[in-house]
Formats: structure tokens, C-alpha cells, sequence
């Protein structure tokens, strides 16, 4: 699957944004390329990536290190952010929770799903969970809470 | 005084796949120990300011929150039930460092605190909480195949 399900809730300069965004992340973005990151919905406040576990983040017991999983929550919680805003403003994590319910193993597909709560005072609220492709086990959740409109390059906001 | 850690086990406790990717690594100081991220392209998140990923700097906390645990534990299996972690200040493409403290240990569970700095150790990055399972790697809730 090539081409994201943006859907027209999205600011339009929001989702022109993500459009143009696509092809960087797929293949020039160095840790968005390891993870094989493809859309499955990308709508106002909510979306949905599906995702590879690479062996670059296994542990010693041949299971995908946890740490791999708030990297992905931290992006994706992040993504999700964009697309609830009107305009493009640069964003910053303030902070994040993430419980461990499962191990995911070396070469597991996952799926992440994150909505935006909401914006307020200039900060954004956000959960997320992976789960496991197969199977559908839920593998980690989490929140977030991040910084709209921080000082800083809107061009390179994190993505 | 004695030590009541062994840096040797927690050396092996960052010698995996992802510790590498991390490029994590161990010195003791003062009596304690040191932890290090050295810088890689790969780390870059924002590539605008090119700052470090909040989930790259959240791991680097998580491996010395383990590895500060594992030094004090004979090979018991770990696995962390929850992480928080608060950025305090944006990151730069540069090596960081950190140091973790053990608040309580308990048989089954164990709780830590890691800080994350660049500049100086007084300025940190990143504090985190962890919260680790201790022997609980059978207790699997994942379906079986």
C-alpha cells in the first residue's frame, strides 16, 4: 500500500503538507525508512501506520526491545497531532507514558493508532496503542502531551 | 566502602542488537555509573534543527535505567511494565549522557529514575521514570502461535 487514506476533515494545508511529507518519510527519513512505515488512515485528530520490527532493535532474548515501541509511539503520537491543527506550526513533546503489556518478536508486523484528545492552552493530548498485526495482541499504550507551536524550523517540525 | 554493583553486568546488559543501535555504552565515575549515547545520523528526528528523537532519547534512559538495575541483580530477567519521561530542554546532534538511580527495590517490581544531559549534567535534557518487572519474561500475555 503506497498511498495514505488521507481524508478531507484534514486542513487542507495540513494534508498538503503530509502529502508532500510522504515520499521523505518513506525513503529519505533515516529511522521512518527502518520501519517500513505505510499509512492506513490519516484523518483529523486520528491515524493509523502500520509498521515493521527490524532486527536493529532486538534484545539479547531475540524479542523486539521495548524501547523500539515508544519510538514509534513518539512519532506517530506526534504525526496525529499535525493533523488536528488549521495551520502548519512547529510541535514539541513535553512528555510521554508508555505501559508494556507484550514482547513483540523480530520481524512483527504492528499496527499504531493514535487521536489527538485535545488542544488546549497551545498543548496537544494524545493516546496511542500498538498492537500486533497477527493476532491482534496489544503490545504497548500510551499518551503524550505536546508543545503546539514551539520556537523553532516549521519546515523541519518533526516528522 | 564495597560496591554493591557490577558494571560488568550491566556492559552485557546494553550488548544487544538495540544497544548498538543506540551506540550505548558504560563508564563508572565517582563511584557510580556513567552512560553514553554517541551521536549516529540514524538518532536525528526533527532533520529541520536536526535534533535527537524524543523515542531515541526515551531508549537511551530505558537501557541505563535497565543496565543500572541489572548490576545489582544476578541475571534475572527484566522487563519494563511502564516508562515516563519528561523533556525538559530540545536535544542537539551531539553524544549525550545520563545517569540512573535506583529509588526501590522489591522482589517482583523495582523503580527508577534516569537523567539525560548534553551540556552539563546540572542541565538535563530528559528525566524518566521506569518502573521493572523483575523475573517476569514467562509470564507472556501474548497468544500463542
Amino acid at each position: 500500500m503506497t498511498d495514505p487514506k488521507i481524508e478531507d476533515d484534514l486542513s487542507p494545508v495540513i494534508a498538503g503538507m503530509l502529502r508532500s511529507a510522504r515520499e521523505f518519510l518513506a525513503h529519505e527519513h533515516s529511522l521512518f525508512r527502518t520501519l517500513g512505515m505505510k499509512p492506513l488512515l490519516v484523518g483529523r485528530g486520528r491515524t493509523s501506520f502500520s509498521l515493521s520490527l527490524p532486527p536493529e532493535f532486538a534484545e539479547e532474548t531475540g524479542a523486539i526491545h521495548g524501547g523500539l515501541l515508544t519510538i514509534i509511539l513518539d512519532s506517530i503520537m506526534g504525526l496525529t497531532v499535525y493533523t488536528a491543527l488549521d495551520e502548519l506550526k512547529p510541535i514539541a513533546t513535553v512528555n510521554l507514558r508508555i505501559d508494556r503489556l507484550s514482547r513483540a518478536a523480530v520481524g512483527d508486523r504492528v499496527v499504531c493508532s493514535c487521536e489527538t484528545s485535545a488542544i488546549v492552552s497551545e498543548v496537544a493530548y494524545v493516546t496511542g496503542k500498538i498492537i500486533a498485526e497477527a493476532g491482534g495482541a496489544m503490545l504497548a499504550t500510551g499518551a503524550g502531551a505536546f508543545l503546539v507551536g514551539t520556537k523553532g524550523n516549521v519546515g523541519g517540525s518533526r516528522l | 566502602m564495597t560496591r554493591d554493583f557490577d558494571i560488568s553486568r550491566a556492559r552485557a546488559a546494553g550488548l544487544t542488537a538495540f544497544g548498538r543501535w543506540i551506540n550505548f555504552s558504560i563508564d563508572e565515575d565517582r563511584g557510580g555509573l556513567l552512560y553514553a549515547l554517541g551521536f549516529e545520523e540514524r538518532h536525528i528526528g526533527n532533520p529541520g534543527i536536526r535534533s535527537i528523537h524524543g523515542g531515541v532519547v526515551s531508549s537511551f534512559l530505558e537501557l541505563a535505567a535497565q543496565a543500572e538495575l541489572s548490576a545489582r541483580l544476578r541475571g534475572a530477567p527484566l522487563a519494563t511494565a511502564t516508562f515516563s519521561i519528561d523533556f525538559m530542554a530540545s536535544t542537539r546532534a551531539a553524544d549525550m549522557k545520563a545517569r540512573a538511580r535506583l529509588d526501590r527495590l522489591g522482589r517482583r517490581v523495582a523503580f527508577l529514575e534516569a537523567r539525560a544531559w548534553q551540556e552539563s549534567e546540572d542541565r538535563p535534557v530528559a528525566a524518566a521514570r521506569i518502573c521493572i518487572r523483575i523475573a517476569a519474561l514467562a509470564e507472556k500475555s501474548t497468544p500463542a502461535p
